[in-house]
């Protein structure tokens, strides 16, 4: 763990600003091994100090890739001039932030850094069992990886803190090649919050879901495409977690609303079906632990939940300290920063729609012609509201039941919009948190829901 | 850069004497001055003083990669002891193979110094002729900074590059708003060696801000209808040029042996109106690499010429293999050779169609097939823009595009890392409401 050398520092905080200082190491492990080949074999440690001043509306920020006394000392005082240059030449007069109520210093436990060959070795036992029990891949790619943060904060006014969020994965790639000879591919992820030699103690424990995976591969390789138009669709989980990150989460960002998004003239409006819920987690969902918990922000506010859409209408932002007071809101802890070099922004924890009471056979036979949408590789939307998400595996619904598999599909539409065609919920609720946000700078984010029945743009060929 | 070639020597030193049969290490230190607008005010100014460390070594065919960010002489032997470490638990591959000296080359790129005080006045400027020439125009985003580097790499090989480089960037996301009527956002970025002239005069930042107001009132396609659509250079580079790359020509595919161009090296794969290349050494590109990650001098070469593929975009180890040859370079210096027509001759030609401006995709298939949302789009009919698009998909096939060139621009998106023109597809799924 860092050592706390940056405590007496915050003698130097100048009077009457809020000041943030932080110490930051991020770490990397990633091993990839393509058909059996190591492809790549990294370890990464990345750490210094950070200090930001926010200054009659304005902020100045400094960094140094150094852990030292000295370079807090650097960083505190270019961030103080960086402010006062803004405040002079671009200052706004807006008032200081309203202050925060301090506490005890939130302090997590240590963390394992398991040596290079932990990965390497089991990341070798899961290829293995790839390359024995999957005969018809064309290719298949395992990776291994953990990435984790180290922050050490000390800020004026609010919560000091010291945490260290581990998180770890395993991916693996499958490749085989239609009857006509094109290639299809899947991936799934294994892992989550914590180090690997925790997360990963058995190989065996992912055979089920590699041979899951690969049945899914053997059916997309004979697989159709989708007709291409708007239907009704029931959304896996995983994709009712990208449509509440990406469609509507960032909309509701204060920073973006400020920018401009569709969430500034919605607020306290409809913009669901009642049967939609939505909240921005801290640490605990549905009486668990969240995929990725935040206690503290890098502003030293702790860390609440931040309800969004209740019963379909649109109750709140996620703000940093600044956007709060703008909005008379209260900030619930989103701020926060990637890297030691990095400014907290406005990013979400984990972000999830409510589940509600309906059975998801049921939700499928209910369905006379339409599409069960279960995972997508990427998503992308606007401020607008609208988005399109890439659909990697999925089947027909034909007369209430599952049909044959789909080859790469997308979908899109309008969140605001799209989200009022719901009209059925399930009752349980899927998480991921492999994959990284990003905005100015990538953020670990979790993600989740229950499968939705609703209408949907689906693209065809 | 004293002090950086001196801790890449012992580096290469520490590694020999744990024994490494090949060490080759970056060693750089940087500066960034960075002013940050959010709805359009001013909010942030940073600077950052950074360092990076990245060891590569090579032992008994083994290889190990570790990076860090620190200086200290303890720090930097620790590094290198992981490095050994990672080595011992890898998997023997004859196929790692790095550049061969004797070379030692020093490289100057850009202003490696700041001017704080210039940078800000730009930032201001564009800001104010935005508000004044397109006042419908809200800056979410503005990101401007200089980056200056000094940088060593070395290897036990007898290669010695040292670069110091400096430039500024300015990156802008914006949208359109009138009332509640908002427009999809929409990214302009230049990278330019100073700060000579107005910053709304580079790169088609102009021409883009215009396009976007022009947004605010977008009507929904009926139907669904094959049909030819212009791609602009930044849609272009994400639908065509990333799929070459990514799917067709780059190492991973070709080792893995899903690349449908696998077979294709010298054979037409495109219109012969249509040629790709990469060079970090040519003129528009303000800060380009000089070597490669395995430490090869950097060359210009053809990706595609008149049609014909003329070289994957090979390393050295997916040179080595696949049987291959290795690329000249292994930058994003895209160049793409212009055509005759302008962008307004190329829509005059076409009775119905779209102009996409930014595409909203899935990540395409290893086939090269895709779909996705037609950001920031136009209707084209009768020869002339028609009005903004919503909620319109696009799909197609990036092979087949290939061959179904209908005209180039020479209108060029020049941004001072690629150039790269408009170019009109026949055969797009373009499917609306």
């Amino acid at each position: 763990m860092l050592q706390d050398l940056l405590n007496e520092q915050k003698s130097l905080f100048a009077p009457g600003v809020h000041t943030e200082l932080r110490g930051q190491n991020n770490r990397n492990r990633r091993v990839v091994l393509l058909s059996g080949d190591v492809m790549a074999n990294v370890r990464s440690d990345v750490s210094g100090v950070s200090a930001r001043v926010y200054r009659n509306g304005v902020c100045g920020f400094s960094s140094m890739a150094e852990y030292t006394k000295e370079a807090a000392a650097t960083v505190l005082k270019a961030a103080l001039e960086n402010a006062a240059f803004m405040d002079r030449h671009a200052g706004n007069g807006k008032p200081p932030l309203a202050p925060l109520t301090g506490g005890q210093p939130f302090v997590t436990e240590d963390i394992h850094d398991p040596d290079q060959k932990v990965y390497v070795d089991f990341a070798r036992e899961v290829d293995a069992y790839i390359a024995a029990h999957c005969p018809k891949l064309t290719s298949r790619k395992v990776l291994a990886t953990e990435d984790s943060m180290e922050k050490l904060l000390k800020v004026s006014d609010g919560r000091d803190a010291h945490i260290l969020s581990p998180r770890s994965y395993i991916y693996v790639f499958f490749t085989a090649e239609t009857p006509a000879g094109a290639p299809v591919e899947l991936f799934k992820a294994f892992g989550g919050s914590g180090t690997f030699d925790v997360n990963f103690t058995d190989p065996a424990a992912l055979h089920d879901g590699i041979d899951q995976l690969y049945e899914q591969l053997m059916q997309k390789r004979e697989g159709v495409y989708a007709d291409a138009g708007e239907k009704t669709v029931i959304l896996g989980g995983m994709m009712t977690g990208m449509l509440s990150h990406e469609a509507v989460g960032h909309t509701v960002e204060a920073d973006l609303v400020l920018g401009g998004s569709v969430a500034a003239h919605n607020l306290n409006k409809r913009v669901a079906s009642d049967l939609v819920t939505l909240t921005d987690f801290a640490h605990t969902a549905f009486g668990e632990p969240c995929p990725l918990p935040v206690f503290v922000d890098d502003e030293g506010t702790e860390a609440k939940d931040v309800p969004l859409i209740r019963n379909g209408i649109l109750t709140g932002y996620m703000n940093s300290r600044e956007s709060a007071q703008h909005f008379g809101m209260e900030p619930g802890g989103n701020a926060r920063a990637w890297m030691f070099s990095d400014e907290p922004l406005i990013r979400m924890r984990n972000t999830a729609v409510h589940p509600g009471k309906d059975k998801l056979e049921d939700m499928i036979a209910s369905i006379d012609d339409g599409y069960y949408l279960i995972d997508s590789g990427n998503g992308q939307a606007d401020t607008t509201g609208e988005f399109m998400f890439g659909v990697t595996m999925g089947y027909e619904i034909k007369g209430g039941k599952l049909g044959k598999a789909l080859l790469d599909t997308t979908i899109s539409g309008v969140a605001f919009e799209m989200l009022k065609t719901v009209d059925m919920v399930s009752d349980s609720v899927f998480w991921c948190s492999s994959g990284f946000c990003g905005k100015k700078q990538p953020m670990p984010v979790g993600m989740g829901g229950p499968a939705l029945r609703c209408r949907v743009k689906i693209g065809g060929r | 850069m004293d002090r950086i070639t001196s801790i890449a020597k012992t580096i290469l030193t520490e590694a020999k004497k744990l024994g490494a049969d090949y060490v080759q290490c970056t060693v750089s230190e940087s500066e960034k001055k960075e002013f940050n607008v959010d709805g359009g005010q001013f909010s942030l100014m940073r600077t950052l003083f950074d360092r990076n460390v990245i060891i590569t070594v090579l032992k008994e065919q083994h290889k190990g990669t570790v990076q860090i960010n620190r200086f200290e002489e303890d720090a930097v032997k620790a590094a290198v002891a992981d490095a050994i470490a990672a080595c011992d638990s890898g998997k023997p591959d004859p196929a790692w193979e790095f550049a061969e000296g004797p070379a030692d080359e020093s490289f100057e790129e850009g202003i490696p110094e700041c001017d704080t005080d210039r940078l800000f006045m730009r930032t201001k400027e564009l800001l104010e002729i935005i508000r004044e020439r397109h006042p419908k125009i809200l800056m979410e985003q503005m990101i401007t900074e200089h980056d200056a580097a000094k940088t060593v790499f070395m290897s036990t090989n007898d290669v010695c590059y040292r670069t110091r480089s400096g430039c500024y960037s300015f990156g802008l996301m914006y949208s359109a708003h009138e009332g509640e009527k908002s427009t999809s956002f929409y990214g302009s970025d230049v990278t330019v060696k100073t700060l000579d002239r107005p910053v709304i005069e580079c790169a088609l930042i102009e021409r883009e801000l215009a396009a976007v107001e022009q947004q605010l009132d977008p009507m929904p396609l009926e139907g669904k209808f094959i049909g030819p659509a212009i791609l602009a250079p930044m849609a272009l580079a994400e639908i065509v040029i990333g799929t070459i790359l990514e799917n067709f020509v780059s190492d991973m595919s070709l080792i893995d042996g899903v690349s449908i161009w696998k077979d294709q090296l010298g054979k037409e794969v495109a219109d012969p109106a249509f040629s790709l290349s990469f060079r970090p050494l040519g003129e528009d590109v303000v800060v380009g690499s000089h070597y490669t990650g395995e430490g090869y001098p950097a060359e210009n070469f053809d990706l595609i010429r008149d049609g014909r593929l003329t070289s994957f975009f090979l390393s050295q180890y997916g040179a080595n293999k696949t049987g291959g040859t290795r690329a000249g370079n292994q930058s994003g210096n895209i160049i793409v050779a212009p055509g005759r027509e302008t962008l307004e001759q190329m829509i005059s030609g076409i009775d119905r169609g779209i102009l996409v401006m930014r595409f909203s995709g899935g990540q395409p298939a290893p086939s090269g097939e895709f779909s996705g949302v037609a950001k920031n789009s136009f209707l084209i009919e009768n020869g002339k823009i028609a009005g903004a698009l919503s909620e319109t998909m696009i799909s197609g096939s990036v092979s087949e595009m290939l061959t179904q060139i209908r005209g180039i621009s020479s209108d060029v998106l020049k941004d001072g890392n690629v150039s790269i023109p408009y170019i009109a597809f026949d055969g797009l799924t373009i499917s609306g409401k």
